[in-house]
């Protein structure tokens, strides 16, 4: 059952074409995240479902209901602005009961209510306190909470945790999903932060350049990326370039590593051009080649040392290679020794794209 | 460097204090006339001040000018500045000069201009020719004031009371209007106090029907010196400084109270 949908949008600011046949449908109480570069189109499809610019063509559907000639006021979708847009000259408590009051709710019962809104995202006793006077967090938390006071149709938010640190930005993420989880509010969140993405939605929408490159759950579009974007914009990979040789063995071609074994797949033809990827952490490293594995040589550059795990860098012959191994065992190798990598064919995944 | 500039900073002070430290003393002076140090201290010349109609009149003259001269230039400038730095338009840059031209002008040129062209219109010498004036004058003050404070201000406040379900009426009302309010009475006291301080249009167009404070200021200390001269820079000098401070004590007293108790 789909609540939300867009179908078909383009949005064209004279010459430049800023979205490019934008599709989605959304379930109620879905937590939908748009994911990508900056540039690639995700506020223009936010303002246009909330009515702040128009789509060239294209329509916006809550519940069946067509959004088109409602302005934004008339649109109950409730949004957290990147910079929180909170009111410098009212409370956070008249900040929330701000869409009551609209809503001509009476002073009284309207700060009682955003008082126990503020208490849901664990602003309790902040309610006197002018924006000025709260920290980035609180005040995220307080975009927050007036933007669902009044109980939205939708919750967008646009890079809402950007300008918070690490540990904050961490906390957040989880507040964020636990009260959307209690309220059940349809919700598109938009990040151009992969971990963000991966830690917090239902279903994340790649956006490239004004187009949608693929919607999937998180760990599908981890383990099964549908393009060479995707699979080089989430996490780390290998991407290696490749020519199928034969569909029925399962073999491609590439550069300095000669024949590849692949995992199944329906989507490869003899003679086609592909991209092969393979998981840094789906790879061995050994000083020896390891019997019933594919093996290459490969020449150690640089190691990254996380402290629980490690990313050696390294050649095989001119294409670099991504290795993960534990923290532990990087001890076996240095920089600019050559050692063995390895991996089995379900490690290959071809994507045709 | 440091030390440069903490003795340049004391020096500036001392040349922008000198005159109130000279003029203060005098308005409560028992001379004849404008004098430095005054030989002795009284009152006489504030009760002088108050009690002459001659003086008086050009003071209230020069209230209901400022105050016209203000309602004017605002109804002029909050929707133009609105129109100019929010829309993209055919002209703009060049509306954009022209509020700005006057400030370019010389004043006596200005002055000059109105003296013929009103005595044409016949509104030469009377309260409406010199609202008239000031407001042009005044309208590239206001502007600019203005401006900066509308450049400043964050959009997506609007985009954010929209969404949650204000109107843009209303939008305007609880949300533009009160965060620009600061601006706005910055604007307007500017504009007031050009008014207020004008001297040269004045001489030329005011006559005696329409005699304001500055007007009477000149003449009288070209005549005679009366140090009453010295008692209204005082006292205007007091009425700045309240404008000045005043807003800021509000402020503090306002915020030891909190305005919403948290249930
Ligand atoms: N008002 C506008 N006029 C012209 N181009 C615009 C306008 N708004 C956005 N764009 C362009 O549309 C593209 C998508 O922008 P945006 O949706 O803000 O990207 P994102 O949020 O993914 O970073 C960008 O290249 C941007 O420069
Ligand atoms: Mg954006």
């Amino acid at each position: 059952m789909s609540y939300l949908d867009l179908k078909g949008i383009n949005k064209s600011y004279g010459q430049f074409v800023a979205l490019n046949d934008v599709n989605l449908s959304a379930a109620k109480g879905e937590f939908v995240t748009f994911l990508g570069p900056s540039g690639s189109g995700k506020t223009t499809t936010l303002m246009i479902i909330a009515g702040f610019e128009k789509a060239t063509t294209g329509s916006v559907e809550i519940d069946g209901r067509p959004l088109q000639g409602l302005a934004p006021h008339e649109r109950n979708i409730g949004i957290v602005f990147q910079n929180y847009g909170l009111f410098p000259h009212k409370t956070a408590a008249e900040n929330v009961y701000f869409p009551l009051q609209m809503r001509s709710v009476k002073r009284a019962a309207g700060l009682k209510r955003a008082e126990e809104m503020l208490e849901l995202v664990g602003l309790r006793d902040f309610g006197h306190r002018y924006p000025k006077e709260l920290s980035g967090g609180q005040q995220q938390r307080v975009a927050l909470a007036r933007a669902l006071v009044f109980e939205p149709s939708l919750l967008l938010l646009d890079e809402p945790l950007g300008a918070l640190d690490k540990n904050l930005r961490e906390q957040m993420q989880i507040e964020i999903k636990r009260i959307q989880r209690a309220l059940g509010v349809t919700t598109i969140f938009v990040t151009h932060d992969q971990t963000e993405a991966m830690s917090m939605s239902d279903r994340i929408v790649v956006f490239e350049g004004g187009r949608i490159n693929q919607v999937a759950a998180p760990l599908d579009l981890y383990h099964k990326p549908e393009t060479r974007f995707v699979a080089g914009f989430i996490g780390e990979s290998n991407l290696i370039e490749a020519v199928v040789t034969d569909p029925v063995a399962r073999t491609a071609s590439a550069a300095h590593l000669g024949e590849v074994e692949y995992a199944p797949t329906d989507k490869a033809k003899k003679g086609q051009g592909v991209t092969l990827m393979i998981r840094p952490e789906h790879m061995r490293l050994s000083r020896n080649p390891i019997e019933g594995r594919r093996n290459a040589q490969m020449k150690v550059e640089t190691i990254v040392n996380y402290g629980d795990n490690a990313l050696v860098i390294g050649k095989v012959g001119d294409l670099t290679m991504r290795v993960r191994v534990l923290g532990a065992d990087v001890v076996i190798i240095k920089e600019n020794q050559d050692c063995c990598i390895s991996w089995t064919p379900d490690a290959v995944y071809l994507i045709a794209k | 460097m440091t030390r440069f500039m903490k003795w340049l900073g004391v020096v500036v002070v001392i040349f922008i204090a000198a005159p109130l430290v000279i003029v203060v003393p005098m308005s409560f002076s028992t001379a004849r006339s404008l004098q430095f140090p005054p030989p002795g201290y009284g009152l006489g010349y504030y009760q002088a001040y108050f009690s002459d109609p001659s003086w008086l009149i050009p003071t209230w003259n020069s209230i209901i000018i400022a105050t016209a001269t203000t309602v004017l230039t605002m109804l002029l400038v909050v929707p133009a500045t609105f129109a100019l730095v929010r829309h993209q338009f055919r002209g703009r840059s060049i509306a954009d000069l022209m509020m700005l031209m006057p400030l370019a002008v010389p004043s006596i040129v200005m002055a000059v201009g109105y003296y013929s062209y009103f005595g044409a219109m016949g509104i030469v010498h009377t309260h409406i020719g010199v609202v008239l004036a000031h407001t042009a004058l005044a309208v590239p003050i206001a502007f600019l004031v203005l401006s900066a404070n509308l450049k400043g201000f964050d959009r997506t406040l609007e985009r954010a009371a929209m969404s949650l379900g204000a109107s843009p009426t209303k939008t305007f009302i609880h949300v533009t209007l009160p965060i620009l309010r600061p601006g706005l009475i910055i604007s307007a006291l500017f504009a007031f106090i050009h008014s207020f301080d004008e001297t040269v249009v004045s001489i030329f167009i005011s006559g005696r029907n329409a005699e304001t404070l500055p007007r009477k200021m000149f003449d009288s200390i070209r005549q005679e010196a009366d140090p009453v001269i010295a008692v209204i820079s005082t006292l205007l000098f007091a009425l700045v400084l309240l404008g000045l401070v005043g807003p800021r004590l509000v402020a503090a007293l306002r915020n030891r109270r909190p305005r919403v108790q948290a249930a």
